[in-house]
């Protein structure tokens, strides 16, 4: 048996092609969009992950210090670690900074650590030049995507860092490079005001405000304590919010990004219907351009599933190549996008099955064209 | 004993619309044409010519009437079947004014496609389908695209469509419409060689009165009735 849609494809195989490759570049779109989405996930958990820690202690009644600000005592730190269960912990500071630099400012997400401390936020893995921070103060470690090479020196505030270790993946929940700095030095940055602000509140009768704030306090506990019996007894005692690392993550992931990935759900739903509209208005269009064969087709004898079958081959395989095309664009494209995207092969399998149904969707318009399509037409010229 | 009667029609009757909009186009025509006849269907336009032709080919409904193709009754005031496309693929051929050939698919393709349809496997389809490209004298273009060849080879590779599912009646509709006296006498005798040969019963619908010689019969349609002419002798000759 003849193989009508074959024929077809193989009669106008060019435009057949390039076409399927502008659909695929559309759906190409949809599985970046996807990867952002994908991206923001695991650049929330970057910072987290790398931190290893089992709580979060931040200022009462708020959910900092990532998704509302939090600000607490230094001393914390030490009022903490005596509570029993508890193993290690340390003060961390957390903010926005905009970096000079040869190409422009660069927006960086600083990190502020005690580097004699006991919990390094820098994880070894994901340093790839350099050292981690040796001295209290003026040094710093940025990630590579800053463009910031090592002995770089970076003027901040009243002060110049030098650059002394490069990592590699190490980005805020936002997406923004994280930098990573002394815990004195980024209270100075935070909180420390300048002479003429500081001369200014004294003469309104504010007394000096203390510098030594930190973001939050960050506790691993004691083997056989349970964390959630340590840190309700901290919320309780301490007056504090305290997450575990599971909540935290929570927060971010489900709270912090909601609104974003809420964004990039409707632009990949409205991605995904403008496909089908255009596989559909494709399809309409190749049917009516065949319509006259259609009809006589029809006319001498062809059963209307043998019609039917060519229009849904002919979408289904426009569907499938477009689909291929738009792996083969967005793994060609993925990394020039200034934020992380992660193109994974579950979101692609399940953009496979939507791209068949859409497909399928769309070829109805055809098939509806099919039936109505009149053999008489074919007599009469 | 099977009758001669390739095509017989009873008091068919074809109306458009309704009420005031009513349309009488063919009122009670009464025909038949047996296998091997080369029939002109002749009409002034407007006339009904291919309403009649459809309502032969199963196409078109008619309002009443009977309609016999071979020895199978196929219309007695209703379709006595649902599958009139069956029935068109397997007894009727139909050749349309230009060729019409699906031009996705090579000569011998297009030629196949119906009796393999029918459930004839590829390779006897072929065979059949080379034998009458060759009666056709255009064998060497079997593989051909139908856009590489000539108008003339296209029609004849049309007609050999038409022939391939070895039908009982062909429909023609104006198939010189578009052809020079030359080409138009060729094809009509052409025609008249088919029924001859291959024992079916040839519908020609034509204005073309230079083509009435070639014919054994002429069918009119006047006021609405089917009327069945004898070639004029004085045409004859021509």
């Amino acid at each position: 048996m003849i193989n009508l849609a074959q024929k077809d494809i193989a009669h106008t195989l060019g435009k057949f092609i390039v076409t399927s490759m502008g659909v695929g570049m559309l759906l190409g779109i949809v599985l970046i969009m996807i990867g952002v989405y994908r991206g923001m996930i695991i650049d929330a958990k970057v910072l987290l992950d790398d931190l290893n820690i089992d709580m979060w202690v931040v200022q009462e009644n708020t959910l900092g210090p990532f998704a509302e600000a939090s600000r607490i005592h230094e001393d914390m730190r030490n009022t903490i670690k005596v509570i029993q269960g508890v193993d290690k912990a340390e003060g961390l500071t957390f903010q926005n900074l905009q970096l000079p630099s040869k190409e422009g400012e660069v927006r960086v997400f600083a990190v502020g650590f005690d580097p004699f401390g006991k919990i390094d936020p820098i994880n070894p893995k994901r340093l790839i030049q350099g050292r981690g921070l040796q001295r209290s103060h003026y040094e710093m470690v940025v990630t590579d995507k800053t463009g910031f090479h090592l002995g770089d020196q970076v003027p901040i505030g009243r002060d110049v860092y030098s650059v002394v270790g490069i990592t590699h993946g190490t980005v805020s929940s936002g997406g923004d490079p994280l930098v990573y700095v002394s815990l004195k030095d980024a209270q100075e940055l935070q909180f420390l005001y300048s002479n003429a602000r500081t001369r200014n509140d004294r003469a309104r009768g504010i007394k000096a405000l203390n510098s030594h704030m930190i973001n939050a306090v960050v506790a691993t506990v004691k083997k056989g304590y349970n964390v959630n019996r340590v840190a309700e007894d901290i919320r309780q005692w301490k007056h504090k919010s305290v997450y575990t690392a599971t909540q935290e993550k929570t927060l971010l992931t489900k709270n912090l990004i909601k609104m974003a990935s809420k964004q990039i759900g409707m632009f990949t739903v409205i991605l995904v219907v403008v496909s089908t509209i255009i596989i559909a208005l494709i399809i309409y269009t190749m049917t009516l351009e065949k319509i006259k064969e259609i009809s006589i087709m029809k006319l001498i004898g062809l059963p209307n599933r043998m019609i039917v079958k060519m229009i849904m081959q002919e979408t289904l395989l426009m569907g499938i190549l477009a689909f291929v095309f738009a792996n083969l664009f967005a793994h060609l494209i993925y990394s020039k996008f200034p934020k992380r995207v992660v193109l994974e092969m579950p979101d692609a399998w399940i953009l496979f099955l939507v791209v068949i149904l859409a497909s399928i969707l769309a070829s109805f318009v055809g098939v509806r064209k099919v039936i109505h399509a009149d053999p008489a037409s074919a007599i009469g010229g | 004993m099977q009758s001669t009667h390739a095509i017989k029609v009873e008091n068919l009757v074809k109306h458009f619309g309704k009420g005031d909009a009513l349309v009488e186009v063919i009122d009670g025509a009464d025909f038949h044409i047996d296998k091997g006849e080369l029939v002109a269907l002749i009409a002034p336009s407007g006339a009904g010519k291919t309403t009649l032709l459809m309502m032969i080919g199963c196409v078109e409904e008619p309002t009443s009437g009977k309609i016999w193709l071979g020895d199978e009754p196929v219309y007695d005031d209703k379709w006595l079947t649902k599958e009139q496309r069956k029935i068109r693929r397997e007894k009727i051929g139909f050749i349309f004014q230009a060729p019409y050939l699906i031009p996705f698919l090579n000569i011998i393709e297009n030629v196949t496609l119906v009796p393999q349809t029918n459930g004839v496997p590829k390779e006897k389809a072929e065979e059949e389908a080379m034998a009458l490209l060759k009666y056709f004298d255009i064998a060497e273009k079997a593989r051909e695209m139908p856009a590489l060849l000539s108008g003339g080879q296209n029609q004849r590779a049309a007609i050999a469509r038409a022939l391939a599912n070895k039908p009982q009646i062909i429909l023609a509709d104006e198939p010189t419409a578009a052809l020079d006296i030359t080409r138009s006498v060729n094809v009509v005798k052409m025609l008249k060689k088919i029924a001859v040969d291959q024992d079916v019963a040839v519908i020609m619908v034509t204005h073309d009165e230079a083509m009435l010689p070639l014919c054994d019969r002429i069918l009119k349609i006047e006021d609405k009735k089917v009327v069945s002419q004898p070639v004029p002798e004085n045409t004859k000759m021509i």
